[in-house]
């Protein structure tokens, strides 16, 4: 996981559309694979999408152009301060003190605080980050390149990411200062003689100091005793500026003192170097880490992942319904109120009793009533047409819609008679008075059929 | 034997006008089918598969009503058949009639059925029973297929003894079935009842009940990450705006605020849609007015009065957290600060929350000594406002939830306080208010917090949606 895939994965889950069953069909088929590589499989597969040059690559390119600068500019500076904390003029003897500061004391103190910064890298606004050199750069530079501002502004870094981005560039700055600070101290003990001393304002004796050399040479003071100083080497090798020169101690014993430079470059390589080294491999594990754990992190990614994993259930059509709703609007039509005698009464799924009572009720006065549709047998019903003539009142139900059958009917009662009542009853708990809202349907399946001839009772 | 044959088939079948298509699209948690009180409004079978990765479990079929059964069963009466040969005139019937217009709906109900799919027949029970359905009930007994007879209530009176009574002489197992008013438990029962059709379906009908289950629980967890989502982006959210020096200050203030406000109301808006696409309720946005809380704004007095928590709740709530953070320092310090920090956090909490009861955050100057200034508000430091945003999503979810797909209406959503007394008890109220707490602070949540979070929400819905 580096942060070019990164950026490719949160670039590809904001533009690809959200497939389900696509995704889904994906993920059955990386089941076996760990979350994090079904997101690395499904980048690479839809890797192709993107724009060339590809956002991660103008990302990568502007990061890698930085670090790299800052790098040369490092090893160049750590050079130069060796070579003039090394600067011997011939009079007095280089106080390796200063030295040690720099490729001890300074090393321990910024690598104190980088581990605080690494233990506090889930913060957005973390501190120590910010006032790192490395934090701004990009910053700076991206003040003059329009373009790399763009990239920058177009991906949203997780601040977590960002903050070991920052973390590792400082480790690798550091490092490469400490490399030119080793170099340098090589360089100049191959090419000149260098006497080193130790001068300090503090009230420390040899004894302390060699105690103090003693210890910082732990790691290496087994192995390698050359490179630890003796007693006598730290005794012999003080000196005071009072008196206006190198004491005739020191000139003596000029020899000798060029032996310190083997404990200085086994403390450069170990303090600024080898420690470095280490922290800047907790730093790349450290950032591999954030771009695992921001990549699983984004929204989009937990719902890719959840697509994938999840069963993909539908109970219903891909396509939506293109049926038309026809629900309208009612508007009545065709209502005419009806006389009372009539020369028939038919009631379509109504039984005779039902038609006599129904007459009574609406007082309507007609010889004769028929039950048509209901079980009727379709021959019962062809007589009951044939003998249909003059005025025919037809009760329907009005909470039953009209179905075909009973169009048949009435298409058929039409041809005979001379003049046609629908009259639509409602329930008997409602008084046989029926809901508008079921006249309606029979008025606007019938509207094609209403004429002087054919009335509907509302 | 290809799997679309072997799956278990339902056709839903009957008179016109009597819920058929309410039933499928309960069944189906499908908001998309074409629902209305005009009869004929399904002219074609439309099936509705419930498919896992693809693999289907079941099929329902809409159907078109019967139009012309008399005349169907009368030409079925016409082949004097055995029994056994009865189905096989069915066919023929749909061989014969396939191009004829006049029976294009009995084609169309019939063939699903003559492929194999058992028959649900649907009634209603508000309406009385007529001697017209006989016809049609005649007509599925010939096809020979298994059969269950489904009564819907569509409206107020109930015939459903009378209807019993008469289905009971064609059909084996009759159920009860409202789709306006479906729920998960009755949508199970009615997968049972189906899964009894026919040995053969047993198996694969109860192993789709168990996957509704988890399905409910899939939709429950999804509708929790949303809502802990829109809790996040409400709180934390800030609004900005540059403050030129010829503005009026306090113009501008004001304008900022009403930003902010919007910016949150639209994070709830945007928070309905998703949990309306995790419930399928889409076609919902059409009605999108009728469903704002009868118009009770999110920054309303009528809604904190209703979703939050009153200054008393408050009190208690801060007081106690305070008391709890003093806690720890009294614990650090081995109790030598005699129950100082205690007492001292409760005073802090509960004065706090007497004071920002009524406000949601201070606005801020920001870049006064560089010249570009900038007004900025937020996040949220009204320790009401969690309560009453989660209390109005968590509202908003189980009435999405408890909706049936076959709801057409307009819904009301119309509550009382009664409702906050659902979810939020005290020792919720506790766990809440840590993270709100946090959130209040300008405090990032962290992935574990989050999940915390959203298992709580999940917990409290679960509660709601049942």
């Amino acid at each position: 996981m580096d942060l070019k895939s990164y950026i490719d994965l949160e670039v590809l889950l904001r533009t690809q559309p959200r497939e389900r069953e696509v995704r889904r069909s994906f993920g059955l088929a990386h089941a076996s694979l760990s979350p994090e590589d079904q997101l690395q499989a499904w980048r690479e597969k839809h890797l192709h999408t993107l724009q060339t040059p590809r956002l991660s690559d103008r990302i990568d390119h502007f990061l890698y152009g930085v670090s790299i600068i800052l790098l040369i500019v490092a090893l160049i500076l750590g050079i130069l301060t060796g070579v003039g904390l090394l600067r011997y003029n011939g009079s007095e003897p280089v106080n390796l003190i200063y030295f040690l500061a720099i490729a001890v004391l300074i090393p321990l103190v910024s690598m104190v605080l980088s581990v605080i910064a690494m233990l506090r890298a889930n913060r957005a606004k973390n501190l120590l980050v910010h006032l790192s050199m490395a934090y701004w750069m990009e910053r700076i530079v991206a003040l003059w390149s329009k373009e790399s501002a763009d990239a920058l502004h177009e991906v949203r870094i997780n601040p977590l990411v960002a903050n070991w981005i920052v973390i590792k560039r400082s480790q690798s700055i550091a490092l490469a200062f400490s490399i030119g600070l080793f170099l340098a101290l090589l360089g100049v003990v191959a090419t000149q003689d260098v006497a080193f001393a130790w001068s300090t304002t503090l009230d420390l004796g040899a004894e302390d100091f060699y105690r103090f050399l003693h210890t910082l040479a732990w790691p290496w003071r087994t192995w390698f005793p050359e490179a630890v100083p003796s007693l006598s080497l730290v005794e012999q090798s003080r000196y005071f500026r009072l008196g206006g020169g190198v004491s005739d101690t020191l000139i003596a014993h000029a020899s000798l003192l060029g032996a310190w430079w083997k404990f200085l470059a086994m403390a450069t390589l170990f303090y600024a170097v080898l420690l470095r080294l280490l922290l800047w491999i907790v730093s790349v594990k450290g950032l591999t880490r954030a771009l695992h754990t921001a990549m699983m992190s984004l929204d989009r990614a937990k719902q890719l992942l959840s697509d994938m994993n999840e069963p993909y259930i539908t109970t219903h059509e891909q396509n939506e319904d293109e049926k038309k709703d026809r629900t309208e609007p009612y508007q009545p039509s065709g209502v005419h109120m009806p006389v009372t005698a009539y020369d028939m009464v038919q009631g379509w799924s109504l039984d005779e009793d039902r038609l006599r009572f129904l007459c009574d009720h609406f007082d309507i006065e007609a010889p004769v009533c028929f039950h048509v549709g209901g079980n009727n047998t379709l021959e019962a019903d062809e007589k009951v047409i044939e003998e249909s003539s003059g005025s025919v009142v037809l009760f329907v139900k009005a909470w039953e819609p009209p179905t075909m059958d009973a169009i048949d009917h009435i298409m058929a009662l039409i041809t005979k008679v001379e003049r046609l009542v629908i009259w639509p009853i409602g329930l008997e708990e409602e008084g046989y008075v029926a809901n508008p809202r079921s006249v309606a349907v029979w008025v606007r399946k019938l509207t094609p059929l209403i004429n002087e001839k054919v009335w509907i009772v509302e | 034997m290809s799997q679309r044959e072997i799956h278990p088939k339902f056709a839903v079948v009957g008179h016109p006008n009597k819920g058929k298509s309410s039933i499928v699209s309960a069944l189906a948690m499908d908001d998309t089918v074409a629902i209305s009180d005009v009869p004929g409004t399904t002219t074609k079978s439309r099936s509705f598969p419930l498919k896992v990765d693809g693999k289907v479990l079941y099929e329902l079929f809409d159907t078109p009503g019967f139009q012309r059964a008399r005349q169907v069963l009368a030409w079925l009466k016409k082949h004097d058949v055995s029994a056994d040969k009865r189905h096989e005139v069915v066919r023929a019937f749909i061989d014969v009639h396939r191009d004829d217009p006049r029976f294009n709906d009995e084609v169309e109900l019939l063939e699903p059925i003559m492929q194999g799919a058992g028959i649900i027949y649907v009634v209603d029970a508000s309406k009385p029973y007529g001697e017209e359905y006989e016809a049609e009930m005649e007509i599925l007994r010939w096809t020979g297929q298994p059969s269950m007879a489904l009564i819907n209530h569509i409206d107020v009176h109930d015939y459903s003894d009378a209807w019993k009574r008469a289905l009971s002489g064609y059909f084996h197992i009759i159920r009860t079935f409202n789709p306006m008013k479906h729920d998960r438990h009755t949508h199970r029962a009615i997968l049972e009842s189906m899964a009894q059709l026919k040995e053969e379906w047993t198996a694969q009908v109860k192993a789709s009940i168990a996957l509704f289950e988890s399905y409910y629980e899939m939709l429950q967890q999804r509708s929790a990450q949303t809502i802990a989502q829109l809790m996040i982006d409400s709180l934390s959210f800030v609004a900005r705006k540059p403050l030129k020096d010829q503005e009026d200050e306090a113009v501008q203030k004001r304008r900022l605020e009403e930003v902010y406000k919007e910016s949150l109301r639209h994070f709830e808006h945007t928070a309905q849609r998703k949990i309306d696409a995790i419930w399928n309720h889409r076609h919902l946005e059409k009605s999108q007015e009728e469903i704002t809380f009868d118009q009770i704004d999110l920054f309303s007095e009528e809604s904190a009065s209703l979703f939050g928590l009153t200054r008393k709740e408050l009190m208690v709530t801060a007081v106690t957290t305070g008391a709890a953070t003093g806690a720890g320092v009294d614990l650090l310090f081995a109790g030598h600060t005699m129950l100082l920090g205690g007492a001292v956090g409760a005073l802090v909490g509960g004065v706090g929350a007497w004071l920002s009861f009524d406000r949601l955050s201070e606005i801020k100057i920001l870049g006064k000594k560089v010249g570009v200034r900038t007004l900025e508000m937020g996040p949220m430091k009204n320790p009401n406002f969690p309560y009453i945003q989660l209390g109005r999503i968590l509202y908003y979810t189980a009435t999405i939830a408890n909706l049936s797909h076959a709801m057409r209406k307009p819904i009301a959503l119309k509550m009382d306080r009664a409702f906050k007394d659902q979810w939020l008890d005290d020792t919720t109220r506790k766990a809440l208010e840590k993270f709100h707490k946090r959130s209040r602070e300008g405090k990032v949540l962290s992935e574990e917090m989050r999940k915390s979070y959203e298992a709580l929400i999940l917990e409290r819905l679960k509660v709601l949606v049942g």
